[in-house]
C-alpha cells in the first residue's frame, strides 16, 4: 500500500451557495507521454514494484499489494525462525534465592556451585557450552561494574548516601569460583562426587526397615535410587532396572552391572588444606597421609553402601522371586517327568521317528564323507602322478641340453 | 551479504559497501583514501595503483596509465591523438589490429633458480646450492586498456575485501551516459578478469536516484534536522549536476515516489575539473615567477604546443597539480584562504602561496558560469510551456569533489534562478519550498557527500539486487525480475502523465487560506504530478471543515486535471548591489519573481460525501492551520487517486475517524470513476 501523506492543512468548509458542476462525461486526462518517451532508470526498490506490477500484476495495484503482503509475511515467518536459532541451550534465567546472593566467597567449598551459575535444573548433565552461557548471563548481571552506583539501603542519617556496600562484590566472586570449577574437568569431577543434592538424597536411601514396609514401591523406589547411582559409572551408558516382565537375561546382566560397577566417585573434596603457612614438612606429609587415608576410607564407605544398596535390591526383587519360582517350577516339571514318565511315553512314536532320522542323517554323512576321502585319495595320486610326469620331463631336458 | 558498489570515473574512483547495519558506506582503501585515483603506475618491479600510482607521475610519467577508463570501448583509430600527454602514451597494439594499449617499461623478475637434482657426489663440481639468481631483467610491457582496468579495478575490489573480511560477491558498477555498447562490454571483461561478479552497470544518474530515494538523504540534506525533512517532496524535480574531471553532465530527472526517469540532459567539456586546474595552476605558476623570478611557463598543454617542455617544467607541472588537490579541499570545506606549498618546484626554489574565497571564485569563475550556462540551455531546451522551468526544480544534486566548490552553487543559484528562501510568494499563490541541495550546508563527509553520492547509489543497488538474485534463484517470476533489471528494454518504457491531476476542495475565496487557487475557487492538492509513469497511485489525508448545521455538512471534491506554468513577474529590486562584478552578465535593475499558475483544464468528475465522523470543534484551536474557520465542525478524510495503464482515473475519498481519536462507526465513503483514454 503507497504511503499516505498527511497535509497540515485544514481546508475551509464548502460555501453555502456552492452547486456542483457537471462533469463532462467524455472527460478524459490528457493524452500521456507516449510509451517509449520516457525512460525509467532501473534502480531502486520503486522500480522493483513497478516490475512487479508491469510484469506479473497487469497493472493492478490490488494484485500487487497482495503479493507484497504475502512476501512481508513470508519473511516475516523466516525472521522469527532465526530468533529460535540463537537459543541458549536451555540454561533459561534462574532467579537467585536471597540466600545465595548472601554467600561468602570464602566458603567456596561449601556453596553449590550448579545453583550459583543458575544451573541447578541441569547439574551434571550441564555441557561446557552450557556452562559458558550460564556464566556469561550471571556475569553480566552481577558485574560489579554494573552495580556500582547503587547504594544500599541504610537507617542510618549519617551513612546516607555512603555507598557501604563495600562486599558488593562477594556473589561475582561466588560466580567466579563457580566458574572456575564447573570448566575444570578433574575438579569438576571432584565437585560432582559430593554434589550436596546428591549427599542430600543419600542420607534418604531406603532402609531395611523401610523396604520390608507393605506399601514399599520397589520398583519406583529402586529405579529412581540407580538411575543417581548412575551418574558415577564410568562405563555409560548404564542398564536400567527394567519392569516386572523383564527377562531373565536382562535382570541377570543388571545385576552382574551392579556387582561389577566401576565408579568414578572420588572423596578429595572433603580434603583437610595442608597448612599453608607451616614450612613444617612433616606436617604437610601428616596432613596428606591423612586425607589419603580419609579418601580411601569414604571411597570403601561407598563402596560398601552400593554393594548393600543392590544387595538389598537384589533381595526384594520380584523379579528374582518369579525367575526361582520359573526354575523351580521347571526343575519340579522335569522331576516329575522322570518319575511319571508321562512326558517321554507321549512321544515315544516321535522319539523312534527323531530315531530314525538321525540314523538316516549318519548315514548320509558317512557316505558323504566316504566319497569326499574317496575324491581326496584320487586327487593325491593325481597330484603324485603329475609330479613324477614333471620331473621326468624335466630331466628329460635337463639331459638334453647339454648334448 | 557482501556486496559492493563501484563509482568508476575518469580521474577518481570510490567505493562503497553495504554494512550489516542496512546502510551503504564509502570505504577507504589501504591508503586511507575514499577518492580513489584513476592512475596505475609501473616501476620496476612495483605496480602502484590509485593516489600512489599518481605521484609516480611526477618521476615516471611514461610508465603511469591515466585517464584510461573513458578509452574503453574506443578503437584506436577514433581516439584523438595529443601531441603532448602527461602520462603513458596510447598507442597501436603491435598485434591486434585498431586496439589501443599501453606500452610500460618493467623489469621483469628474473627466471626461477635452476635447482640441480641432489648429486650425492660432493665436489664442486656436483654442488647442491642452486645456482644464483640472476638480475631482474628489463624488458616492455604491452597493456591493453581492458587489462589496466581489470588491474585497477582488482584493487579496488581487495580494498572492499580487506574491509568486509569476506570475498564480494557482486558489485553494481557506474558507467557514464557516453559508454556505448563495445565499451559495456569491455567493462565486463574488465570486471570479469578482475574476478568480480558484476550485477548491473548503472549509468551515473541512476546511481544518483539510488542514493537520493533512500531513506535517510533528506534528513542528511537537512543536516539531522527531522523538522526540516519533511521540505523534501517525494514527487519531485531533480537537477543532478556532475562537475567530471573531463567534463560537466547535467541532467534533470523526475522522482516519483522512487521512480526516476530523465527528462533531458546535456554534457559539456567547456567546464571541467581539469580547466580548474589548469587556471590554478597558471594563477600559482604566475605567482611563483613573480616571487622567485624563475620562468615557469605552465600550464604546459596551453603553451607552444609544437616545442617540446623541458623536463623540469613537466615535473613541475604534475608536483603542482598535486598539490592543488589539497588546495582545491581547502577552499571547499573552509571559508578562509587555502594555502599551496610545494618543496622545490623548479630549480630546487620552494613554493608556498595562499589563495582567498574570493579571488579562486573570480578565477574560476568562468568555469562556473559554463556549468550555469549548461543548466540554462538544458532548460531551455527542455523547458517551453510543457516543460521543466528553473522553478520547478525542486532539488540539486551535485556530484564529483569539483562540485564541493562553495562557489558553484552561489553561481548556479543566481543565475540560473533558481528558488530560494528570499524569494517572497505573490498572495494567493502556491508557496513552494526553497530547493535543497547536497554537498554545501551539511560540508561533505555526511551522506550527502558529493564525493560518494554514486559509489553509494550503487551499493544500495547492489544489495537490492543480490537479494533479488537468490529469491530467483528459486522462482521463476523473480528471476524474471532480475533480467529485466540487468537488461532494461521494453519494461523500462513508460507512459507518463502529461498534467497534474488533483482534487478541489472548492470553498469561499479568501486569500489567506494556504493551497488556495483562485482560478479553481478552491483549495487545490495535486495528487498525480505531472512526470508520473503509469500507472501510478497517491494517497492525501487532511482535514477539512464543515458547516455549522448538521443538514447542511457535506465534503466535495472535485477531480481536475490543470496546467501548471510558471509565470514571471517582474519587480524593481531595492538594491542593486549585485554579488557578481562580471562584465557579461547585464546587471538586473529589476529582479524577476516567478510563481506558478494553476489553470484549469479539465473537470474529470465530483465526488460528495455526507460526513458520518464529524468531530465537534475543540476548544483549544491552536493546533488549526491559519485561516481557517476557528472552533468549526471537521472530519478527517482520505483521498486516494489511482490512474491505471490506459490514463483512466479513480478517486475515493473516504472519512478515516477523528484525529481526537473518536473511533466507531464506518465513515462516509465515495468514489468516482473516470473511464481509460482507449474506451
Amino acid at each position: 500500500m503507497a504511503a499516505t501523506q498527511i497535509l497540515s492543512i485544514s481546508a475551509p468548509a464548502v460555501p453555502d451557495n456552492y452547486s456542483p458542476p457537471t462533469p463532462s462525461t467524455s472527460a478524459r486526462i490528457s493524452q500521456p507521454h507516449p510509451a517509449g518517451h520516457r525512460s525509467l532508470l532501473p534502480i531502486g526498490r520503486a522500480y522493483l514494484n513497478h516490475l512487479r506490477l508491469s510484469l506479473h500484476h497487469s497493472h493492478s495495484f490490488s494484485s500487487l499489494d497482495k503479493h507484497l503482503d504475502a512476501e512481508r509475511e513470508r519473511l516475516g515467518k523466516l525472521h522469527e525462525n532465526d530468533i529460535v536459532i540463537e537459543d541458549d541451550l536451555g540454561v533459561g534465567d534462574e532467579e537467585e534465592a536471597p540466600e545465595l546472593l548472601e554467600l561468602d566467597p570464602k566458603e567456596w567449598k561449601k556453596q553449590d556451585h550448579y545453583a550459583v551459575l543458575g544451573l541447578s535444573h541441569l547439574r551434571y548433565k550441564a555441557n561446557a557450552d552450557q556452562i559458558k552461557i550460564a556464566h556469561r548471563k550471571k556475569v553480566l548481571k552481577h558485574h560489579p561494574d554494573k552495580k556500582a552506583g547503587t547504594n544500599s539501603h541504610t537507617e542510618s542519617v549519617y551513612l546516607a548516601g555512603v555507598n557501604q556496600n563495600t562486599n558488593d562484590d562477594a556473589f561475582f566472586k561466588c560466580i567466579q569460583k563457580a566458574h572456575e570449577i564447573l570448566t575444570n574437568a578433574e575438579r569438576r569431577r571432584q565437585f560432582d562426587s559430593v554434589d550436596p543434592v546428591f549427599v542430600e538424597f543419600e542420607e534418604e536411601l531406603p532402609t531395611a526397615t523401610e523396604i520390608k514396609s507393605k506399601n514399599f514401591d520397589f520398583f519406583k523406589t529402586f529405579t529412581h535410587v540407580f538411575e543417581l547411582y548412575a551418574r558415577f559409572s564410568k562405563v555409560q551408558p548404564v542398564p536400567g532396572l527394567g519392569d516386572i516382565d523383564a527377562t531373565k537375561e536382562e535382570v541377570e546382566s543388571f545385576y552382574d552391572f551392579w556387582y561389577n560397577f566401576d565408579s568414578w566417585r572420588s572423596f578429595e573434596w572433603y580434603d583437610k588444606e595442608v597448612n599453608e603457612g607451616s614450612d613444617n614438612r612433616d606436617d604437610k606429609r601428616y596432613t596428606e597421609k591423612k586425607n589419603k587415608s580419609e579418601r580411601a576410607r569414604r571411597k570403601k564407605e561407598d563402596i560398601a553402601k552400593l554393594r548393600n544398596l543392590v544387595d538389598m535390591s537384589l533381595g526384594i526383587d520380584p523379579r528374582i522371586k518369579r525367575i526361582k519360582q520359573q526354575e523351580k517350577e521347571a526343575r519340579d516339571a522335569k522331576k516329575r517327568g522322570v518319575v511319571n514318565g508321562g512326558p517321554p511315553k507321549k512321544t515315544k512314536a516321535q522319539e523312534e521317528e527323531e530315531k530314525k532320522k538321525a540314523e538316516a542323517e549318519a548315514k548320509v554323512r558317512e557316505e558323504a564323507e566316504s566319497a569326499a576321502r574317496a575324491e581326496a585319495k584320487r586327487q593325491k595320486t593325481a597330484a603324485a602322478n603329475a609330479a613324477k610326469k614333471a620331473r621326468r620331463q624335466q630331466r628329460a631336458v635337463e639331459e638334453g641340453a647339454p648334448s | 551479504m557482501s556486496v559492493v558498489g563501484i563509482n568508476l570515473g575518469n580521474s577518481y574512483a570510490s567505493i562503497a559497501v553495504f554494512t550489516k547495519e542496512g546502510h551503504a558506506e564509502c570505504i577507504a582503501n589501504q591508503d586511507g583514501e575514499r577518492q580513489i585515483a584513476c592512475a596505475v603506475s609501473f616501476h620496476g618491479e612495483q605496480i602502484y595503483i590509485g593516489n600512489q600510482a599518481k605521484l609516480q607521475l611526477v618521476k615516471n610519467e611514461e610508465n603511469t596509465i591515466i585517464g584510461f577508463r573513458n578509452v574503453l570501448g574506443k578503437k584506436f583509430s577514433e581516439i584523438e591523438q595529443k601531441t603532448r600527454v602527461a602520462s603513458a602514451k596510447i598507442i597501436q597494439h603491435p598485434d591486434l589490429p585498431d586496439i589501443p594499449a599501453y606500452r610500460v617499461q618493467i623489469l621483469a623478475p628474473s627466471p626461477k633458480p635452476l635447482v640441480v637434482p641432489h648429486s650425492k657426489a660432493n665436489t664442486p663440481l656436483h654442488s647442491s646450492a642452486p645456482t644464483p639468481r640472476a638480475e631482474p631483467s628489463p624488458t616492455t610491457r604491452v597493456l591493453t586498456v581492458i587489462e589496466v582496468t581489470s588491474i585497477f579495478i582488482r584493487d579496488l575490489i581487495q580494498s572492499a575485501e580487506a574491509f568486509l573480511g569476506t570475498k564480494v560477491e557482486g558489485a553494481v558498477i557506474t558507467i557514464p551516459q557516453s559508454f556505448d555498447e563495445k565499451a559495456k562490454e569491455d567493462l565486463g571483461k574488465a570486471c570479469k578478469e578482475a574476478g568480480v561478479e558484476v550485477l548491473q552497470m548503472l549509468e551515473e544518474v541512476g546511481a544518483v536516484v539510488g542514493a537520493t530515494t533512500e531513506v535517510g538523504w533528506d534528513q542528511a540534506l537537512s543536516g539531522g534536522d527531522e523538522s526540516d525533512a519533511s521540505t523534501l517532496p517525494k514527487d519531485r524535480t531533480q537537477l543532478v549536476v556532475d562537475l567530471g574531471a573531463s567534463g560537466t553532465s547535467v541532467s534533470i530527472l523526475s522522482i516519483r515516489e522512487g521512480l526516476g526517469y530523465v527528462l533531458g540532459s546535456t554534457y559539456t567539456t567547456e567546464a571541467s575539473a581539469a580547466l580548474i586546474d589548469d587556471k590554478l595552476v597558471k594563477f600559482f605558476a604566475a605567482d611563483f615567477t613573480k616571487k622567485t623570478k624563475i620562468a615557469l611557463p605552465l600550464p604546459l598543454s596551453s603553451s607552444s604546443s609544437d616545442a617540446k617542455p623541458s623536463i623540469q617544467d613537466a615535473r613541475a607541472e604534475h608536483k603542482l597539480r598535486l598539490a592543488i588537490e589539497h588546495t582545491k579541499r581547502t577552499i571547499s570545506a573552509s571559508p578562509g584562504a587555502a594555502t599551496c606549498s610545494i618543496e622545490s618546484l623548479k630549480e630546487g626554489m620552494d613554493y608556498t602561496g595562499s589563495i582567498n574565497r574570493m579571488r579562486f571564485d573570480m578565477l574560476i569563475s568562468t568555469v562556473y558560469a559554463e556549468v550555469a550556462k549548461a543548466v540554462t540551455s538544458l532548460l531551455a531546451t527542455e523547458g517551453g510551456e510543457e516543460g521543466v522551468d528553473a522553478h520547478d526544480i525542486d532539488e540539486i544534486v551535485y556530484i564529483g569533489g569539483s562540485s564541493c566548490l562553495p562557489g558553484l552553487d552561489e553561481r548556479l543559484s543566481l543565475q540560473v534562478g533558481l528558488r530560494s528562501d528570499e524569494d517572497h510568494i505573490p498572495e494567493g499563490t502556491k508557496p513552494r519550498p526553497p530547493v535543497q541541495r547536497n554537498g554545501v550546508s551539511t560540508g561533505t563527509g555526511g551522506v550527502s557527500d558529493p564525493t560518494t553520492v554514486l559509489a553509494r547509489g550503487c551499493a544500495i543497488q547492489a544489495a537490492l539486487l543480490f537479494k533479488l538474485a537468490q529469491s530467483a534463484s528459486t522462482s521463476e517470476a523473480e528471476k524474471e525480475l532480475k533480467d529485466a533489471f540487468t537488461n532494461g528494454g521494453e519494461v523500462n518504457k513508460v507512459q507518463a502523465t502529461t498534467r497534474t491531476i488533483g482534487v478541489v476542495l472548492p470553498c469561499a475565496g479568501s486569500s489567506n487560506v494556504p493551497h488556495y487557487v483562485a482560478s479553481l475557487k478552491g483549495v487545490f492538492i495535486p495528487l498525480i504530478h505531472r512526470e508520473t509513469a503509469l500507472p501510478a497511485r497517491r494517497s492525501v489525508s487532511l482535514e477539512i471543515s464543515l458547516a455549522e448545521q448538521e443538514e447542511k455538512r457535506k465534503v466535495v471534491a472535485e477531480v481536475w486535471e490543470v496546467k501548471e506554468s510558471v509565470r514571471s513577474e517582474k519587480v524593481v529590486s531595492k538594491s542593486t548591489g549585485g554579488a557578481s562584478g562580471d562584465d557579461d552578465d547585464d546587471e538586473p535593475e529589476e529582479t524577476t519573481i516567478k510563481h506558478v499558475e494553476i489553470a484549469p483544464l479539465t473537470l474529470l468528475g465530483v465526488v460528495t460525501l455526507i460526513p458520518k465522523l464529524a468531530l465537534p470543534p475543540i476548544k483549544t484551536t491552536g493546533k488549526l492551520a491559519k485561516g481557517a474557520p476557528k472552533g468549526g465542525w471537521t472530519t478527517q478524510v482520505e483521498i486516494k487517486c489511482v490512474v491505471g495503464i490506459e490514463g483512466s482515473v479513480e478517486v475515493e475519498v473516504a472519512e478515516v475517524g477523528g484525529l481526537a481519536g473518536k473511533e466507531g462507526g464506518e465513515g462516509a465513503r465515495e468514489r468516482v470513476y473516470v473511464a481509460g483514454l482507449g474506451v
